[in-house]
């Protein structure tokens, strides 16, 4: 026992050889780009070049080395604990824009640069990639979105970066380096593999670069904020909305007390936000219309300012991942369902002995609860969220879980028949469960 | 002699078909040699194999019936939409069954408020639309064959259409499928949310070209009909000032639901045969399909009007009602069809490369046709710079359609050389599976094969296509990981 932990401390060693630069943890030397992991890698990784990361899991698999990719290590706390990894690998320094043409709407970044950045280079041209993670602002990289597909409040027009995602280069598990998908908008030849790693949380491959579809930046662009007495009115008026002739780009339902947390509507029981993006003319077209199809429904009726609003959607932007909460959860579901859910979750007492936030996204069918609250009576909304989500035909996911409650409230809900199509996938890919399969999959 | 061989007697043979007529019923199983024509081939007509059997399930129940007996006995299946497949995907195995899906053609559930239709595969997907339209709804995806083509084909090919600049493929709008695996176990993935979390399978699915299993039941996202709709038609005297338009479009934040373009050589076989009104001198045509809220729309006919004259327009005409909108879009439609007046042969190529180099392609296209003595027309969905080129040729003449496919291979490797790709919407199928190879190398397409071993490990599921040689799950196409260390065994095990 002792002998094969020495020998896989050795080949661990051999690693620190295969890339530019390296950081030993409790060697003495500081290195503040390495995140809280949860867990103890022997080595952190910084390779400068795709070669570098397939020579480590090249000689990583063969040494049944187990790798752990990453990069702004803002979104370590998604899906499972990682059990224990010899070498963490980080994206970091892997940060180019590579390509970037204007007139085709595409552009290849490294998935070490942060999206802001990102967004930023594209920007100059006027054009928007348009995904707004939690953590945008703080480090989110381009790698940890497309590896954890999370959005935003934009996502209510754009989708996630599974509907940006034209092509990738990876690394394999056993170190091959691949070239999927294309440079193209349109483009069916072969699975789409890179729409696969969006959401594999770095359990197939290690992600490099990423080619995406860009989008034109609007002129004009103006948020509304409308208050609510009760959930009927506000259920009938976010029906309305979904139903009228406008095409938000943001789109969420409050409840009572985050319309006054995020100061939306202080006071009201529910509150609708709405962004929209387009012509001057058109945008107003489209305020006024919300305005007819809700009115004797809303209480208040507010068009924000520039800087409330840009408040208002970071406050929606970051609001799955509260500090503080002893969890927080996605659930996803059927349009309606994702309306309703608010009431459901208001009037339950299962959830009396909790504090509960929740925000839905209706035209994504996805609703975010985060709950605050000890012990049993945290597990116990856990559980109703869980049987909520089974009830209404949709799934649930949950992160950031306290640690004393890991035992109990496991990150995934029911994948029902997916499981083990999923199990294969990673089997085929990862045979030796190089890169954290247990993020997704419970050891059984 | 192998064992394969031995089993296929007549004897053999008569055994399958009681079997499977126990589970469909007489009328659901076709072996008679006559009856079996009409399945030798798909929309490429050029390839034709006989299949032993073609079966017509009407249950997902009977589908996988019949996949678990192709699995005991190893006969190969190939599942059968409409068969307007232009990429030979539906072709059969000799030694194989046809899954025709045709019988499956149920709207099993229509819910407007959660923007959801629920159909069987064989359901046509002009009726989808036709079934919510009165509640001022439609899907979008819509092939120009979108009055035959089934909703099952356009899973398995990821089916484009003229709309899908704005609003996506196929693979955009479909929430969740039942399918049948291919060892015959019934799965649902996905539903009716509009997203889902684990591995997105379903991306694999859309676009898998019939090679993961037998999809019985489509979950589809409809959307509301635009309020407004306008169609721009603008005639230009070079069609390279046509493609710099839909450029200058996109840049300047308008984005159209479609963008067509037609060179002279296709006006001219419309005209020929049709009448649409195009201007038979003129270079190139070009069609904007503008969408969405009315205030958003009415913005931006005058803006892109501009840009149209800006870049060198000719004539701009703004449809002035419905009718006339239709005469625009008629001629567009019926291009594939007028080739077929105006040359006795003709093949389709459906190739896709960066709109920035429209330019490029296109001379290097009309220079290959000058190379092989054919002409060549050009049409395509010029928003995401999807060719169509039609190589017209004669089948009469002694080489010429040989001809024809090579030149058509080799615009393939035009749109590859500028970093395109070899389809944008027909799939690789039997036809371009040797064109793969273009893309990808060795090991890409072991990682597409590690996909396919994960849903088929017998390779049972319409082989023989896609992938250029034929490639078996024994070997997952991985190099050997970690032996005692295994990291998989230290956990306990994982899986
Ligand atoms: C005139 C014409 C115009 C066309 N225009 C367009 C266009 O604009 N855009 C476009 O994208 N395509 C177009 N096509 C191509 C074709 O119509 C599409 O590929 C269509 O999706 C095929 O549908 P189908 O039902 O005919 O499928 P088939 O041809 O029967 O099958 C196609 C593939 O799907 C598989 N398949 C069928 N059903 C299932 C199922 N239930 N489960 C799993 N696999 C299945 C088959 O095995 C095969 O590989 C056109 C074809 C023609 C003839």
């Amino acid at each position: 026992m002792v002998r094969s932990f020495e020998k896989k401390m050795s080949h661990v060693t051999e690693l620190y050889k295969m890339v530019s630069n390296f950081h030993v943890p409790g060697s003495g030397d500081t290195d503040s780009g390495v995140p809280e992991f949860g867990f103890s890698p022997e080595v952190v990784l910084y390779p400068e070049s795709v070669e570098e990361i397939s020579r480590v899991l090249g000689f990583a698999s063969q040494k049944g080395i187990r790798v752990f990719p990453f990069a702004g290590g803002t979104k370590l706390f998604l899906g499972n604990p990682v059990c224990s990894v010899g070498a963490a690998l980080s994206l970091k320094r892997l940060g180019r824009v590579l390509f970037h043409e204007p007139s085709d709407m595409v552009s290849t970044v490294e998935c070490g640069m942060e999206v802001r950045e990102f967004q930023k280079a594209v920007g100059r041209e006027n054009q928007l990639f348009p995904v707004d993670p939690p953590g945008l602002n703080s480090g989110a990289t381009v790698g940890g979105l497309v590896s954890t597909n999370l959005c935003g409040p934009m996502s209510t027009r754009y989708g996630t970066c599974r509907e940006l995602i034209l092509g990738i280069r990876a690394v394999r598990a056993d170190g091959e380096i691949i070239n999927l998908g294309g440079k193209v908008v349109k483009n069916v030849a072969g699975y789409d593999i890179p729409k696969l790693m969006a959401g594999s949380l770095g359990t197939l491959c290690v992600l490099v670069e990423a080619t995406f579809r860009l989008y034109p930046r609007q002129p004009s662009s103006r948020t509304l904020v409308l208050g609510f007495d009760n959930h009927v009115s506000c259920s009938q008026a976010a029906r309305a909305i979904f139903a009228a002739d406008v095409v938000p780009t943001c789109f969420e339902i409050l409840d009572e007390r985050l319309s006054s947390e995020f100061s939306a509507a202080p006071g009201a029981k529910r509150s609708v936000l709405l962004k929209f993006d387009s012509f001057e003319e058109a945008v107003i077209e489209q305020i006024k219309q919300v305005r007819e199809i809700t009115s004797g429904k809303s209480a208040s009726f507010v068009e924000m300012g520039d800087e409330d609003s840009r408040k208002l959607w970071d406050s929606a932007r970051e609001f799955p991942f509260l500090s503080g909460a002893s969890f927080s959860s996605k659930l996803t579901l059927p349009v309606t369902a994702s309306i309703e859910i608010l009431s459901d979750i208001e009037s339950n007492p299962a959830l009396s002995g909790v504090t509960v936030r929740c925000l839905s996204r209706p035209a994504r069918g996805v609703a975010l609860v985060s709950v605050s609250g000890e012990g049993e009576e945290a597990v116990i909304a856990a559980r109703f969220l869980e049987n909520l989500a089974d009830s209404l035909g949709g799934r649930i996911m949950f992160s950031g879980v306290r640690r004393e409650l890991r035992e109990r409230v496991k990150a995934w809900g029911d994948f029902g028949d997916a499981l083990f199509l999923m199990k294969n996938i990673k089997r085929r890919f990862d045979p030796g469960n190089i890169l954290p399969g247990e993020k997704i999959f419970d050891a059984d | 002699m192998d064992s394969q061989a031995v089993k296929r007697t007549g004897r053999w043979k008569s055994r399958i078909t009681s079997e499977l007529v126990g589970i469909l019923g007489a009328g659901a199983v076709i072996s008679a040699e006559d009856e079996l024509i009409a399945y030798e081939s798909d929309g490429l007509t050029g390839y034709r194999v006989k299949p032993l059997f073609v079966v017509l399930p009407s249950t997902a129940e009977e589908v996988s019936q019949v996949v678990k007996i192709c699995n005991r006995e190893k006969i190969p299946f190939v599942p059968r939409g409409a068969g307007t497949g232009l990429s030979g995907g539906a072709l059969p195995n000799r030694e194989g069954i046809v899954i025709s899906l045709s019988r499956m053609n149920r709207i099993l559930d229509v819910d407007i408020p959660n923007r959801v239709v629920v159909v069987e595969p064989g359901v046509v997907n002009i009726s989808v639309t036709d079934a919510v339209s009165a509640e001022g709804f439609y899907y979008a995806p819509d092939p120009s064959s979108q009055i035959v083509c089934t909703i099952g084909g356009n899973v398995a090919e990821n089916s484009g259409g003229v709309h899908c600049l704005k609003y996506g493929v196929t693979t955009n709008h479909v929430l969740g499928v039942e399918m049948v695996l291919p060892d015959g176990a019934v799965v649902t993935l996905g539903g009716p949310a509009p997203e889902s979390l684990g591995y997105d399978l379903l991306s694999l699915v859309v676009g898998s070209e019939g090679l993961l299993g037998i999809v019985t039941k489509v979950f589809l996202r409809i959307i509301k009909k635009p309020q407004m709709v306008k169609t721009l038609f603008a005639s230009f005297e070079r069609i390279e000032d046509a493609g710099a338009s839909v450029s200058a479009i996109i840049s300047s934040g308008v984005i159209p639901a479609g963008m067509e373009i037609m060179d002279n050589l296709s006006i001219n076989a419309v005209e020929t045969t049709v009448g649409a009104g195009y201007p038979r001198d003129a270079g190139a045509i070009l069609l904007v399909e503008l969408d969405g809220p009315e205030a958003e729309v009415k913005t931006q006919v005058p803006a892109v009007s501009e840009i149209l004259r800006e870049n060198g327009a000719i004539e701009i005409k703004l449809a002035a009602d419905e009718s006339e909108r239709q005469l625009f879009w008629k001629g567009r439609k019926s291009a594939f069809a007028a080739m077929g007046k105006i040359s006795p042969g003709y093949y389709v190529q459906d190739g896709v490369i960066p709109r920035s180099t429209l330019a490029k392609v296109l001379g290097e296209i009309g220079e290959l046709g000058r190379r092989y003595g054919l002409r060549v027309a050009n049409v395509f969905h010029a928003g995401d710079g999807n060719l169509h080129p039609l190589v017209l040729y004669d089948p009469e003449v002694e080489g010429e359609s040989e001809k024809a496919e090579e030149l058509s291979g080799e615009i393939l490797r035009v749109c590859v050389d500028v970093g395109g790709s070899i389809t944008g919407e027909h799939g690789v199928g039997f036809d371009k599976k040797r064109f793969l190879p273009l893309m990808f190398n060795e090991q890409e397409i072991d990682t597409m094969n590690l996909v396919r071993c994960a849903f088929d490990e017998e390779g049972l599921c319409n082989p023989g296509k896609v992938f250029p040689t034929p490639r078996t799950c024994v070997e997952p196409g991985m190099k050997k990981q970690g032996p005692e260390t295994t990291p998989a065994k230290e956990m306990g095990e994982l899986f």
